[in-house]
This record gives structure tokens, C-alpha cells and sequence, in this order.
């Protein structure tokens, strides 16, 4: 990665005649990176989005993008990003390929190369059969595959995706997903993700950003994050079963056993180390309980999120969720 | 500053992209064609017809209601001339300014408001187009057509005017010199005028309906305003005409300068 960020931001603030949006947002993304923007609605990413890319003016702070300021220099940034907006936005008059390629002209793009590229990415996103009827026949999902489509056409260095696979079926969600972590791990773009697919961030994100109202909660990788939530580390023991209170008893009384819960196929640890859990395993066998698997789970992307929220007291919608 | 030149590429590209997405919309292509249809082919045609072959004005106290002038004129003219070329030749001048006035606040209301009715307009800003260009080119989408309907449509009851006449005049006396202002001076002011209530209407509004009513509320009055006109009490000399022209450019100018000011990502943005 490099070492100048792609994205510096530094207090970022913005207010609405409603309320605040953003209260001194502060974070940085570097090249190639995957930052996933999370947080309930209302938290303040879409506002952060606009922000970035000119489309808003901040009230306070300031921010780069590839070196540029949004405020003063919003073209130059836009013809370097890229963006899916979370309603598709498509005019539903024009065909999905009329829109891709309007896009393009908008860029600077000649006609005729807009329309190779609207036909090479509708293609990639098995949207090549529906490229010439009017977008207004067309579902959700495949709404937002010409949106990506129109995304990434003039081949962005930074990419701003906002709900990109919400409203896909499971398999054009798995094939959008593979095709974001493309572009960051093999082509370079720099990504950032508003999401409330919290698997989807997991699996994309190399840093991620957790808003609520406005604030920043919490910043970093998932993991950083989670040394800082948590002591120790948290593993799976397979027991067939929950654990009952006699097994619980036996664990948390194993020296280096921080903490232990049932889970319907048997107990959740936490130790001190590593080195704790054959201990642990050692000690269920000695009380009679068959141990199928002692597995080590680090803390997931959505774990680290839920406790940095909970601890907010941040009320989790179901779609935030 | 420096001035940036514009991105006429870029510009002419939203253009095209409005206008081919308006052709497409029968709710936008119908009231906008119709209104032009019936005032300048139905309305001179039936005119004309029922006006061709009618014995002299003079004297039936319509020449009391126009300029000194203008009777004189259409005195002048033989008996079964006069009804017709002072109906086509003049009084139709100022009702045919309805067409620019309706096709550019159609056209604008859909390219400023219908944005953001159809949730488009964010998208849209995404873009790399300044605020000014891309103001510029949706002026452009509702003037330029506006404009050039009113052109075409001139052209065709010109034809039709001097065609119904023809049996009874047998010369070509549409366009006057009053049509003429009327279409090169004072029509491409309506439209601006149009365009530029549109402009400041649909900031206000969010979608392209709502533009049309609250539009339709300030569009109206001139509309009675131009339509009493044709009773012949100012547009029937060619120096007023220009001077009614001079005060629509400079109206037109104002609210179209008041609506750029607040035409701004930001602006909009705030209000998605």
C-alpha cells in the first residue's frame, strides 16, 4: 500500500437544517485498500460520499482525495472516481447501454469507445442480453448492475460503492462481491463500501470505519479493532451439544479461561492464549464430554461491529443488521 | 478567476441525452406538440377559412381597436383582404407566443425538477461537469427546442395562412413585419422568460408535476396577458413589439441569473 493516503480526511463536519450529518469525521484510506463505511441509516456515509467527492460542501474540517480537495477541485476528482449512488439512479427512458454510454460522453469519453466499455462491463455483469431495452422494465438487482456497470466505466481509481449488492439474488451478490475484490487486490482501487451486509464487509474490507449519527465509533482493521474490545482469544469447542452448567463450571475454572458461554454446538472460550485451549479440551475430556473440535475464531468484521455499536448503545435496525 | 472554457463536449452530450429521453416520454411530447399544432395550423387554418371571402373590416369598428397605423394599412387593402391578413397577418402575432413559452417551461420543469423526480440527479452530479456547464446545457435542453418549435411551427402557419388566403389575396402576406419581430425577437425572449420562472420554480419544487402547477400558477397570467394582446391593444406595431421584447430579455436575464446563482452541486445536493 502506499504510503500517502488516496483519502485523508481530518474533522470533517457538515450540518443540515435537520441536524448533523458528519462531526468531525477523521480517517485516511490508502491505495488498493478496502474501507468499509458501516452504520445504521442516518449515520452519516451517503453524507460522507458526497463529501468526498465534491457533490457537498463541508462546514468545518477538510479532506484529499488523490490529492485533490473536493471543495475546490470537485472535477478533477470525479473524473477519477467512480460511484454507485444507493437508488441506481438510471434514467428509465434511455436503455441500460444509452446510459452507460452518456456517462461515458459526460467523461469525455468518444462515443464509440463508451459503448465498447458499456458493452465489455454489461457483459462482465451478465447484463450484455439486456443492454439495449429501457432500463425501466428492469428489477432492482439488474438496476444496480448497470449502475456499477456506469460505476466503473471510465475505469476509476477510487471507487465509492453504496449498497452495491443490495436487491442482487445470492449469486450476482457472490459474483459482485468477487468482482470488488478484484479490483482492489489485483487492479489497485482504492474502495470505499457503505454497507449493511456485515458478511459482505468482512470479506471485502481491509479497514473499517463505524459511523452513528454522525460520529466516528470506531476506526481501523477488524482485528486491531478486536485487541482493543477484547482480551485474549475467542475459540469454538464442538461438543455435539450446549454446554451444560457443569461443563461451563469445569471451563471457567481452567486456569487462562477468561470467559465461556454455551452455543447450541457446544461452548464459546475465551483464553488468555493460545496455549490455554488444549488445556481446556484436556479438562472437558477429564469431566466425561466428548470434544469433537477446538476451533480459534477471531472476531469477525460483523462481532467487532455489534460490540463497538453496543457499546455505543446504538439501536441496531434490522436492515442495519 | 480565470475563465474555464466550456465543455461543450460533455455539455452537448446532456443535451442529447435529455432530448432523446423526452422524445421517449408521451407525457412530456404530446401537451408540447398539440398546444403548437392547433395554434399555428388548426387555428389560421379555420381562421383564414371563415375570414377568406368576408367583405371589409372598415367600418365594423374592429379598426377602432388597432394602432392608427395598422388601419390605415388594412384599410388600404382591398375589401376581401382585409379580415384575413389583419386576423393572420397581425392579431394571431401575439397568441403564437404561447408555443415558446409552454415548450420551454415544459421542457425545463423536465430537465431541472424531473431530475430529481426520477432520482437521477445525484448520479448526475457525480459527473465531472461543472455547476455552470451543467446549468448551461439543461438551459440549452428546454431553449433550444423551445426556440426551434416555435421556428418550425412559424413556418408551417406561415404556409397554412398564405395558403387558405390564397384564392382570395393571391400573394404572399405572412410574415408581416410585426411576425417577423415577433419571431426573431420577441418569442426567443418568452422562451427565456419561460425558462427562466422554470429554472427558479423547479429549485423549489421535487418534482417535475409540482413544477408544471407552481409554474403553470406564475405562466398562466402572461399566457391571458398575451392572449388579451390580441384584441390589439400593444403587440401590433413592430417598434413596441421590440420594446415589449427588450423588457422580456431583461426579465428573462434576471431570473435566469437568480436561478444560476443558486444552481450549485451543494445547493442541490443539500436538498437530495
Amino acid at each position: 500500500m502506499g504510503e500517502t493516503p488516496v483519502i485523508d480526511v481530518r474533522g470533517l463536519t457538515r450540518h443540515f437544517p435537520s441536524g448533523t450529518a458528519l462531526d468531525g469525521l477523521t480517517l485516511e484510506v490508502a491505495q488498493g485498500e478496502v474501507l468499509a463505511l458501516l452504520g445504521p441509516n442516518g449515520a452519516g456515509k451517503t453524507t460522507t460520499v458526497r463529501l468526498l467527492n465534491g457533490v457537498l460542501e463541508p462546514d468545518g474540517g477538510s479532506a484529499t482525495v488523490l490529492g485533490y480537495d473536493p471543495t475546490a477541485d470537485g472535477d478533477a476528482i470525479r473524473a477519477r472516481t467512480g460511484v454507485l449512488t444507493e437508488s441506481a439512479g438510471l434514467d428509465e427512458r434511455l436503455t441500460a447501454r444509452e446510459n452507460l454510454v452518456f456517462s461515458g460522453r459526460i467523461r469525455g469519453m468518444t462515443k464509440a469507445d463508451s459503448g465498447r466499455r458499456a458493452d465489455d462491463l454489461l457483459g462482465v455483469l451478465a447484463m450484455g442480453d439486456r443492454a439495449d431495452l429501457p432500463v425501466q422494465g428492469f428489477s432492482t438487482g439488474e438496476r444496480k448492475r448497470v449502475a456499477l456497470a456506469r460505476a466503473l466505466l471510465h475505469n476509476p481509481e477510487v471507487l465509492f460503492l453504496d449498497e452495491p449488492t443490495s436487491g442482487l439474488d445470492p449469486a450476482a451478490t457472490r459474483e459482485v462481491v468477487d468482482l470488488i475484490a478484484r479490483l482492489a487486490t489485483e487492479e489497485g482501487r482504492t474502495v470505499v463500501l457503505c454497507t449493511h451486509f456485515l458478511p459482505e464487509a468482512g470479506r471485502l474490507a481491509d479497514r473499517m470505519a463505524v459511523l452513528d449519527r454522525g460520529q466516528l465509533l470506531a476506526f481501523g482493521r477488524p482485528e486491531e479493532l478486536a485487541a482493543e474490545l477484547w482480551d485474549g482469544l475467542a475459540a469454538e469447542i464442538d461438543l455435539g451439544r450446549p454446554a451444560d452448567e457443569r461443563v461451563l463450571t469445569a471451563t471457567r475454572s481452567t486456569q487462562g479461561v477468561l470467559d465461556a458461554e454455551p452455543i447450541p454446538e457446544g461452548l464459546h472460550v475465551r483464553v488468555a492464549s493460545r496455549e490455554v485451549l488444549p488445556a481446556v479440551v484436556a479438562r472437558l475430556v477429564e469431566t466425561g464430554m466428548p470434544v469433537y473440535a477446538s476451533v480459534p475464531r477471531p472476531p469477525t468484521l460483523e462481532d467487532v461491529y455489534f460490540e463497538v455499536t453496543s457499546r455505543a448503545g446504538v439501536e441496531i435496525t434490522a436492515e442495519a443488521a | 478567476m480565470a475563465f474555464v472554457a466550456p465543455a461543450w463536449g460533455p455539455m452537448r452530450a446532456v443535451v442529447a441525452k435529455d432530448l432523446t429521453a423526452v422524445s421517449r416520454s408521451k407525457a412530456v411530447i404530446i401537451p408540447m406538440l398539440a398546444v403548437p399544432v392547433l395554434l399555428l395550423i388548426v387555428l389560421p387554418f379555420v381562421i383564414g377559412l371563415a375570414a377568406s371571402g368576408k367583405g371589409a373590416v372598415e367600418g365594423t369598428g374592429i379598426l377602432d381597436q388597432v394602432p392608427g397605423g395598422l388601419a390605415d394599412e388594412i384599410s388600404s387593402l382591398p375589401d376581401n383582404e382585409q379580415l384575413v391578413v389583419l386576423v393572420n397577418g397581425y392579431l394571431l402575432a401575439p397568441l403564437f407566443l404561447i408555443v415558446p413559452l409552454m415548450v420551454s417551461a415544459v421542457l425545463a420543469a423536465d430537465a431541472f425538477a424531473g431530475e430529481k423526480e426520477r432520482k437521477t440527479l445525484e448520479g448526475l452530479l457525480h459527473h465531472p461537469l461543472s455547476d455552470r456547464d451543467l446549468f448551461l446545457a439543461k438551459l440549452a435542453t428546454a431553449y433550444l427546442p423551445a426556440v426551434l418549435v416555435s421556428w418550425i411551427g412559424f413556418v408551417c402557419f406561415a404556409i397554412v395562412s398564405n395558403g387558405v388566403a390564397w384564392p382570395q389575396v393571391g400573394r404572399v402576406f405572412v410574415p408581416t413585419k410585426l411576425w417577423l419581430v415577433v419571431i426573431l425577437w420577441i418569442a426567443p425572449a418568452v422562451a427565456a422568460t419561460g425558462l427562466g420562472i422554470m429554472v427558479r420554480v423547479s429549485a423549489r419544487v421535487r418534482t417535475s408535476q409540482e413544477a408544471n402547477q407552481l409554474g403553470g400558477a406564475v405562466i398562466l397570467p402572461l399566457i391571458f396577458l398575451a392572449v388579451g394582446q390580441s384584441t390589439g391593444l400593444l403587440l401590433v406595431t413592430p417598434q413596441i413589439a421590440i420594446g415589449v421584447g427588450v423588457l422580456l430579455w431583461a426579465v428573462a436575464l434576471l431570473l435566469i441569473r437568480g436561478g444560476a446563482r443558486k444552481f450549485t452541486r451543494n445547493a442541490l445536493a443539500t436538498r437530495l
